[in-house]
């Protein structure tokens, strides 16, 4: 059963995202996993940790986010960055769930990046 | 009778703070905000927009030459610093210099007839000069501290015998083992105790002292010490410290949303030398009264720890004690003299609560440097009219404090261009 939902949800990622199921499941991952430091209007903290509003990342090709979420602050170039805390790894998280994070990020906040796919994810690992 | 004693109980609490005379009253929370400068003060006291688009504006110092030096955490057309003055006494300056070349830092101050200045990597310093802005190199005091992103600002102050005490943030939230990452335990020994998360104590007239070779760790345990000052008053060293982040996030099982926005406390310490303030060990509780175990070290939210002293006051989790103050001069009412003075920045981790902090507190203290009373909000309305559900919104964020020659009292916040304020007691 678990593996049917599974499939279906995956399915659901790569065909008809958003859903509204799916936009629930990835509103409650961004705000559980990301909320705290790039808060949940996704405004980030002046100093701290980068605002998600109309980043290139999220505007840009599929790994933009992805690898970010994967490598944590590490994948960014240093003059990318001003901010004084460093973002830990988040592979932890299954493909699927930084599949509907990445998806949020790019469909929110004034992004138009558009959905990744549970299979974007897994071919950045 | 009883209800006889509560009603003079009630009096005298109304018109002078109870027994003790020197209680202050400090600023209603609601209390309208000047129009002109965007900040309410407590009745008596006057504000005015001292500088405006200043740039990022951290410490500050007022020297006895009349200038206002300001250290700027990004520079200004390649400078790190600027230095302010008023000439004709209205409370705003018209002069302005910038220096620090090729610069950018966060601490600044003044002893014995220099100007420090200090950039995340070093403290230095240039003769104070007759006004203005220094001119030349500055001479490197201490050194060696390693470049990082995190708690990186290495704010100072100076003691009455010669000796510069700098703070060295813990590059950390809580020494885990993968930085910030749930599940991850936190290491005993923390290594990171060896050249962070203390206050180092150095000659302040020697040059090029190394931090870990000629520098003496004072106090240890401390994850980031950015309001540090010396009460002349007490003759000792106060600090509040920055508290760890994310209770809720990496342990949502024990900490609820409200929990994680009201802790761990942010703790304010006297420190002498050799003291241990438990940082990543332990954290303290100012609702429950005890200092507990780190849940990265075993703790569960309930478990007391026996691990570093207990703060002489726990203020509520993520207020952000950025800069503390203790007054010399008698030019405020005789309630605002012994205490310390701190600027809370303000929170990002309570979302998705709404931000606190944002406001200069005062804490009464007595002659010794015990707490003699309940802390009062003495500057409020940084951060605009709005809750601040996001600390980017807030308009001002209080950051440095610093003492006129006149006993005036300055307030510096970086946003929206960078701002200082000017506050005199002008009686009632």
């Amino acid at each position: 059963m678990k593996a049917n939902r599974l499939f279906l949800m995956v399915a659901l990622v790569a065909t008809c995202f958003p859903a509204t199921a799916q936009d629930t499941d990835a509103k409650r991952l961004y705000e559980e996993n990301c909320g705290v430091c790039h808060q949940y209007d996704g405004g980030g903290v002046p100093m701290l940790q980068p605002e998600l509003i109309g980043r290139p990342r999220a505007n840009g090709p599929k790994g933009g986010v992805i690898e970010v979420i994967l490598q944590g602050s590490t994948a960014l170039a240093p003059t990318e960055s001003d901010y004084g805390n460093e973002m830990p790894s988040f592979a932890h998280l299954s493909d699927l769930e930084i599949a509907l994070i990445a998806s949020y990020v790019r469909t929110h906040f004034e992004n138009n990046g558009g959905p990744v796919t549970a299979d974007d994810v897994k071919s950045r690992r | 009778m009883k209800a006889n004693i509560f009603g003079v109980s009630l009096l005298i609490a109304a018109v002078g703070g109870g027994a003790n005379a020197l209680s202050p009253v400090g600023v209603a929370e609601d209390a309208a905000v000047d129009p002109a400068t965007g900040i309410s003060l407590p009745d008596g006291f006057k504000a005015t927009v001292f500088a405006d688009d200043v740039g990022q504006a951290r410490h500050i110092v007022a020297a006895p030459n009349g200038w206002v030096y300001v250290a700027l955490r990004r520079s200004v057309r390649g400078m790190g610093a600027v230095a302010l003055y008023d000439p004709d006494g209205d409370g705003r300056s018209t002069e302005r210099q910038y220096f620090a070349e090729g610069l950018q830092g966060s601490g600044v101050g003044v002893h014995d007839g220099h100007l420090y200045y200090s950039t995340d990597t070093a403290v230095m310093r240039w003769p104070l000069p007759e006004s203005g802005a220094p001119t030349g190199d500055a001479t490197i005091i201490a050194e060696g501290f390693v470049p990082e992103t995190q708690h990186a600002s290495k704010n100072f102050t100076f003691d009455g015998d010669g000796n510069l005490y700098v703070n060295v943030g813990a590059p950390s939230n809580a020494c885990m083992r993968e930085m910030r990452k749930k599940g991850s335990p936190g290491m005993r020994p923390c290594p990171i105790l060896e050249k962070y998360a203390g206050i180092w104590r150095f000659d302040a007239d020697t040059p090029n002292q190394d931090q870990m070779s000629d520098g003496h760790l004072y106090s240890t345990g401390i994850r980031n010490g950015l309001a540090l000052a010396w009460n002349t008053h007490a003759d000792a060293l106060y600090m509040a410290q920055h508290g760890r982040d994310q209770f809720a996030s990496f342990f949502p099982e024990m900490f609820s949303n409200e929990q994680s926005a009201e802790l761990p406390s942010e703790e304010f310490h006297r420190l002498d030398d050799g003291s241990d303030v438990g940082w990543p060990y332990s954290y303290y509780d100012h609702i429950k009264g005890e200092r507990m175990v780190m849940p990265e070290y075993g703790g569960d939210g309930q478990t007391v720890s026996n691990e570093g002293q207990d703060p002489l006051v726990g203020f509520p989790g993520h207020w952000a004690p950025n800069g503390m103050m203790f007054l010399k001069s008698d030019a405020v009412p005789a309630d605002y003299r012994k205490g310390a003075f701190i600027a809370f920045h303000g929170s990002w981790n309570r979302a998705p609560l709404p931000q606190q902090g944002y406001r200069v507190v005062y804490l009464p203290m007595d002659d010794d440097g015990n707490v003699s009373g309940d802390w009062v909000t003495f500057a409020n309305g940084f951060a605009g009219p709005e809750p601040v559900m996001n600390p980017r919104n807030a308009v001002h964020r209080p950051m440095g404090l610093a003492e006129g020659p006149d006993g005036a009292i300055y307030i510096s916040s970086l946003m929206s261009g960078g701002r200082v304020w000017k506050v005199t007691y002008e009686g009632e």
